[in-house]
C-alpha cells in the first residue's frame, strides 16, 4: 500500500515546504490584503488604509447603518431598513429560484444522458458542452427581446412577477448544460447492476431514478446546489437587466451605490459592510452542503 | 417453475460477436451451469435469458411461451449479481421487501413472505442492518433472499461465489446446491471455475468464444470431453495432449515410442485419412517409473519437477517437445529424482483420440 | 420505440430540451434577425418587422475600420483574451504544481484562498478592486505605494491618460486573471492527483530531481487537460464581462481602453447607444467565432469518444 504522500525521504520536505509556502503567499498577498480590508473596514469607522492606522476604532456601528439604508454616517436614510431586507429577500429568491430549476433540470436530464438510449444522444450531449462555452452576451440581445415581446399581453400586476420568473429561468439555463454534463458523470458512476436489479424486480424507470439512483448520487446533486446558488446569488448582469429597478437585490443595490464613482458621498465602510453580507451566505451555504459531498456509501456494491 | 429454451441464438455489440448461434434448452427445475474462460459469452447467455439484452437474431422461449420481447420484470426471473448489487441506502428487510412492494402485495403478506425467505437462508437476525454492515457471504445470502421472495420461474447467479474466500466458497456452494434442490427452482449458474461447477451441475454447458463447446452431465464431460477446449479446461491439471504421427501400419508413433490405438479408433482415423493425431489423458491415469510398466503405453522423458500436495504429488514430466503432468501418490514420487530419466505409464484404455484439424474428439465424428 | 419510451424520455428531458431551445436556440436565431433589423430602444413592436438587411453589418465594418474607439475594443479585446489566457493557464498549471509538492495540509488553505475570488459573488469582487485601484488618495495600492514613498501623488490607474491603455489593461487582465487562474488550478490539481504515486516515488528513487519530475512524468501525462483548460478558458474571456463592466461603470477603468468585445455588445444594446441592432450584428460576430471555436474543441479534445455508451437493452 502506497503511504499517502508524494514523495519518498529524498528531498527535504520542510525546506520545500516553507519555500513553496512563502512563494505561494507572496503571489497570494493582493487576495488577502484586499479581502481582509473589505472584511476588517467594515467594522471600524473608516476604510483600512495604512497611513491612517493609529486612529482605527473598532465599530459595529456600519453594520447597523447598513441594515438601516443609510448611505452616510449623518444624512438622513434614503431607504429604511425595509428596503435593504427586501433586496435581501430578493437576493434570496433569485438564488434559490436558480438552484431549484437548475437542479431539477440537470438531474432529470443527466440521468437520460447517461442511462437511456435515444436516438441524436451524442449530439445532444456535444451539443451541451458546446452550449455551455457559448458567449451568453450574444444571447441576451434576444432573450431581453423576447421578454419584453412576451409580458406585454400579461395584465400589468403581474409583471414584476413575470419578471422574477423569467430572470430565474433565464440564469438557470446559463447553468443548466455544464450540470447536466457533471450530473451525467456521476450517473456513470453508478454500478449497472444496482439498476438491473431494480428494473428485474419491476420497477418503472421513473422509480428506479427516484428511489434507487438518487439516493447515491448525492453528492453530485449537493454540488450542483452549491454552483446554481452561487451563480443565482452573485447574478449581477441579469437581475440589472430583468428586474425593474425598483426590485434590486443586493448585487444590483451595491453595483448602484457606487456608480459613478461616488466615493465621496457614500461612506464607504457602510458598503464594506454590505459588501461582507454579501458574502456570508455563500460560505454557509458551501459549509452546509459540503457535508452531503463527503457522504457517498456505495458499499453493498463491492467490486 | 419452467424450462428455458434458447432458439439459434445470435449476440452481436456492433462488430464483436458475443454469441454465435446458439441453441440450448435447460431443462424445468434442473440446475444447470455455464462454465467457461472470461470474455467467453456466458455472462450473455444468462443476460439474453434474464431479458438483460436482447437477442440480435433468435429467440427465448419460457415453456412453450416467446418470452424474447418481454422485460425482465415480466420474466419473472430473479438475478444474483456478481458484486450482489443491493441497494446501499436500504435496509436489508427493505432491500429484500422491494421487489414485493412494486407488486403492491398486501404489508402483512410482504412481512411474511420477507421473514419466511430470511429465515430459510438464516438472515433473519440481519433484517434491520444495512448492506455495509455485512460480510461478503452475508451480503449474497441478501441478494439470493431479494431474487427469490418473489418466487421467481428461473434463478440466475452470475459467478456467485467468486467474491468470497477459498473456504467460504467451498461451504456456500454445498448450500446453494441444496437449497436448489429443495426448492426446485430451474436455475442456471454462470461460472469460470470448473471444479465449482463439476460440483454442483445437474448438466454443464461449457461455451467458449461465443458457442457452447459441449453440453453434457459433470461425468460425461469430465469422461468424455467433446473437444481439445473442453479435454484442456475440465480437470486440475488439465488432461495432457500429446501429438503423434500415424503410421503405414496405424500404429501411431511419438517421441520415440509407438502405440497400436484400438481397433475402432484405428479404423476411424484409417477413414478420416489423418496423418497425424492428437491423444489425450488424465494425469490420474498415468503412474511415473523408473522402468516402463507390462500392459501401458510408455514413453520415456525427464523428471523435471514434484510437487507434494498432501496425499497425491503432482509430477512433471518433459517429454520430447511435450510438459507432461501426473498425479500420484507421494510415498511414490518422492522415491523419483529430479533430472533423471523416467517412464510415463499411460493406461492405453484411457486415452481419448482428437482429430488434429478440427480438434474434435473422435467419439464424437461419425465416420 | 413505443408510446411509453417516448414518455419517459419526454418526462427526463422535456424540462431542459424546452429551457435550452427557449433560451439558448430561439434566441440565437432571433439574435442573428435582430440584427437585420434597425432595432434601437427596445422597440420590439415597431422595429422587428422591419428588414433592412445587411445595412448593420455594414456599418459594423465601417465603425471598426474608422471609429478609433472601435479600434480601441478590437486591440483591447486581442491584448486581452491572450495576455489572461496565458496568465491563467500558466498561472493555474503554477499553483497545480506548487500545492502539488506541498504537505496536504499547507495545500488546502491555499487553494481556498485562491478559489475564492471565483466564488464571490460579482459585485463584492468588483468591489474590492474598485477600492484597491481607486485613483484618488483613498485607493488602497496608491496608499501603500505613497506610504513605501514610492510614488508621491495618488496615481488613477484605469483613467490618466499618460498611462493609458496599460493602465486600464492592467487592471482589467488582473482582476480577471486572479479570477481565472483558480481553474487551471482546480483541474490541473486533479490531473497530477490522478497519475500513480508508484511513478514519482519510483522516479525519486533513481535520483530525479522535481524539475525533472514535472518535465518527464507531469506535464506529459496532463497534455489533454492542457488543450482542455486553454480552450475551455478561451471561451471565458470571450464571454465574460461582468466585472470589467462593474469597473467601466465605476469609473475605475476608461471606458475606451478598458473595453473588450463583449462588454462593447452589452453597453452598445443597453447603456450606451441603445442601438440593438448594431450590437446583435457584433454579437451575431462574436457567435460565429464562440460556434466555430467550439467544434473545432470538440475535435482536438475527442470529446465523442469520451462519451459512454449505455449497456443493456432495457
Amino acid at each position: 500500500m502506497m503511504p499517502e504522500t508524494t514523495d519518498v525521504e529524498t528531498i527535504n520536505r520542510r525546506r520545500m515546504n516553507v519555500v513553496l509556502g512563502v512563494a505561494v503567499l507572496l503571489a497570494s498577498s493582493p487576495i488577502l490584503i484586499s479581502y481582509f480590508v473589505l472584511i476588517a473596514s467594515s467594522f471600524t469607522n473608516q476604510m483600512i488604509t495604512g497611513g491612517i492606522m493609529g486612529q482605527l476604532i473598532f465599530t459595529l456601528q456600519n453594520w447597523v447603518l447598513f441594515f438601516e439604508g443609510k448611505l452616510t454616517v449623518t444624512a438622513a436614510s434614503v431607504l429604511s431598513f425595509w428596503n435593504i431586507l427586501h433586496y435581501i429577500l430578493n437576493t434570496f429568491i433569485v438564488a434559490f429560484g436558480v438552484m431549484i430549476v437548475v437542479t431539477v433540470l440537470a438531474t432529470l436530464a443527466g440521468y437520460a444522458c447517461s442511462r437511456m438510449r435515444f436516438k441524436g444522444r451524442k449530439f445532444l450531449i456535444q451539443l451541451l458542452i458546446l452550449l455551455h462555452a457559448f458567449p451568453g452576451v450574444s444571447l441576451i440581445i434576444a432573450v431581453y427581446a423576447l421578454y419584453i415581446f412576451s409580458k406585454q399581453p400579461l395584465p400589468q400586476n403581474l409583471w414584476t412577477f413575470y419578471a422574477f420568473l423569467y430572470v430565474i429561468v433565464a440564469r438557470a439555463a446559463l447553468e443548466v448544460p455544464m450540470d447536466v454534463w457533471i450530473m451525467k458523470g456521476f450517473f456513470d458512476k453508478v454500478p449497472w447492476e444496482v439498476e438491473w436489479s431494480a428494473l428485474i424486480d419491476g420497477a418503472s424507470r421513473i422509480k428506479v431514478w427516484k428511489d434507487i439512483i438518487l439516493p447515491l448520487v448525492k453528492p453530485g446533486i449537493a454540488a450542483i446546489a452549491i454552483f446554481s446558488f452561487m451563480a443565482g446569488w452573485g447574478a449581477l448582469i441579469y437581475v440589472m437587466v430583468f428586474l425593474p429597478a425598483t426590485e434590486k437585490t443586493l448585487a444590483t443595490y451595491i453595483a448602484g451605490l457606487l456608480a459613478g464613482g461616488s466615493l465621496e458621498v457614500v461612506h464607504l465602510p457602510i458598503v464594506a459592510a454590505a459588501g461582507t453580507f454579501y458574502l456570508i451566505p455563500t460560505l454557509a451555504f458551501f459549509t452546509f452542503v459540503r457535508r452531503y459531498m463527503l457522504q457517498t456509501s456505495l458499499s453493498g456494491i463491492k467490486g | 417453475m419452467v424450462s428455458v429454451r434458447l432458439e439459434k441464438v445470435t449476440k452481436r455489440f456492433g462488430k464483436v460477436v458475443a454469441i454465435n448461434n446458439v441453441s440450448l434448452e435447460i431443462e424445468d427445475g434442473k440446475l444447470y451451469v455455464l462454465l467457461g474462460p472470461s470474455g467467453g459469452g456466458k455472462t450473455t447467455t444468462l443476460y439474453l435469458i434474464a431479458g438483460i439484452y436482447k437477442p440480435t437474431s433468435g429467440r427465448v422461449y419460457f415453456d412453450e411461451k416467446d418470452v424474447t420481447d418481454l422485460t425482465p420484470a415480466e420474466r419473472n426471473v430473479g438475478l444474483v449479481f456478481q458484486n450482489y448489487a443491493l441497494y446501499p441506502h436500504m435496509k436489508v428487510y427493505d432491500n429484500i421487501a422491494f421487489p414485493l412492494r412494486l407488486r403492491k402485495e398486501p404489508k402483512s403478506k410482504i412481512d411474511s413472505k420477507v421473514h419466511e425467505v430470511a429465515k430459510f437462508l438464516r438472515i433473519e437476525n440481519l433484517l434491520d442492518r444495512y448492506p455495509h454492515q455485512l460480510s461478503g457471504g452475508q451480503q449474497q445470502r441478501v441478494a439470493l433472499a431479494r431474487a427469490l421472495v418473489k418466487e421467481p420461474s428461473v434463478l440466475l447467479l452470475d459467478e456467485p461465489l467468486s467474491n468470497l474466500d477459498a473456504l467460504l466458497r467451498v461451504y456456500i456452494r454445498a448450500e446453494l446446491k441444496r437449497m436448489q434442490q429443495d426448492l426446485g427452482i430451474t436455475s442456471v449458474y454462470v461460472t469460470h471455475d470448473q471444479s465449482e461447477a463439476l460440483a454442483i451441475a445437474d448438466k454443464i454447458v461449457v461455451i467458449n468464444k461465443g458457442v457452447v463447446q459441449q453440453e453434457g452431465t459433470p461425468e460425461q464431460i469430465y469422461e468424455n470431453p467433446r473437444n481439445v477446449f473442453v479435454a484442456t479446461f475440465i480437470g486440475n491439471p488439465p488432461m495432457n495432449i500429446v501429438k503423434g504421427s500415424v503410421l503405414e501400419d496405424g500404429t501411431i508413433e511419438t517421441t520415440g515410442s509407438r502405440l497400436t490405438p484400438p481397433a475402432a479408433m484405428a479404423e476411424k482415423i484409417r477413414k478420416l485419412g489423418l496423418k497425424t493425431i492428437l491423444m489425450a489423458f488424465r494425469p490420474e491415469n498415468a503412474v511415473v517409473s523408473e522402468h516402463p510398466m507390462e500392459g501401458k503405453f510408455s514413453p520415456l522423458g525427464e523428471l523435471f519437477e514434484v510437487e507434494p500436495l498432501g496425499r497425491d504429488a503432482v509430477v512433471t514430466v518433459t517429454v520430447g517437445e511435450f510438459v507432461i503432468k501426473v498425479v500420484m501418490p507421494t510415498k511414490e514420487a518422492m522415491k523419483l529424482r529430479i533430472g533423471s530419466k523416467v517412464y510415463v505409464n499411460i493406461d492405453p484404455n484411457t486415452i481419448k483420440y482428437f482429430d488434429p484439424n478440427t480438434e474434435l474428439n473422435l467419439e464424437y465424428i461419425e465416420a | 420505440m413505443n408510446l411509453k419510451k417516448k414518455l419517459i424520455l419526454l418526462f427526463f428531458l422535456g424540462p431542459m430540451l424546452f429551457v435550452v431551445i427557449l433560451f439558448y436556440v430561439i434566441p440565437l436565431f432571433l439574435s442573428i434577425y435582430i440584427s437585420f433589423t434597425p432595432m434601437t430602444d427596445w422597440n420590439v413592436n415597431r422595429y422587428l418587422t422591419q428588414f433592412i438587411g445587411l445595412a448593420n453589418y455594414y456599418r459594423l465594418i465601417h465603425i471598426m475600420m474608422y471609429d478609433p474607439d472601435m479600434r480601441a475594443v478590437i486591440i483591447t479585446t486581442v491584448v486581452f483574451t491572450s495576455v489572461t489566457l496565458a496568465i491563467n493557464v500558466l498561472g493555474g498549471l503554477l499553483l497545480a504544481l506548487a500545492t502539488y509538492f506541498m504537505d496536504e495540509r499547507l495545500s488546502v488553505p491555499y487553494q481556498g484562498l485562491w478559489l475564492l475570488p471565483r466564488m464571490t459573488p460579482i459585485a463584492v469582487y468588483a468591489l474590492l478592486w474598485y477600492y484597491f485601484f481607486h485613483s484618488s488618495g483613498i485607493g488602497l495600492l496608491n496608499t501603500i505605494l505613497m506610504r513605501l514613498h514610492l510614488i508621491s501623488h495618488p496615481i488613477a490607474w484605469g483613467l490618466d491618460p499618460r498611462y493609458l491603455p496599460w493602465g486600464a489593461w492592467f487592471i482589467i487582465i488582473f482582476i480577471n486573471g486572479l479570477v481565472g487562474v483558480s481553474y487551471g488550478m482546480i483541474i490541473f490539481y486533479a490531473a497530477f492527483k490522478s497519475i500513480p504515486k508508484e511513478l514519482i516515488v519510483a522516479a525519486r528513487v533513481d535520483g530525479a530531481s522535481t524539475f525533472r519530475i514535472i518535465r518527464h512524468i507531469l506535464l506529459p501525462l496532463t497534455r489533454w487537460h492542457f488543450t482542455f483548460i486553454t480552450v475551455w478558458q478561451l471561451f471565458s474571456l470571450l464571454t465574460s464581462f461582468a466585472q470589467t463592466y462593474l469597473l467601466v461603470a465605476w469609473r475605475v477603468v476608461d471606458s475606451t481602453w478598458g473595453q473588450p468585445w463583449a462588454l462593447y455588445v452589452f453597453r452598445t444594446a443597453f447603456t450606451t447607444t441603445k442601438d440593438q441592432g448594431l450590437a446583435a450584428a457584433a454579437s451575431t460576430f462574436l457567435s460565429a467565432i464562440g460556434i466555430v471555436l467550439g467544434i473545432v474543441a470538440l475535435k482536438v479534445l475527442r470529446y465523442k469518444e469520451m462519451i459512454l455508451e449505455p449497456k443493456g437493452d432495457i
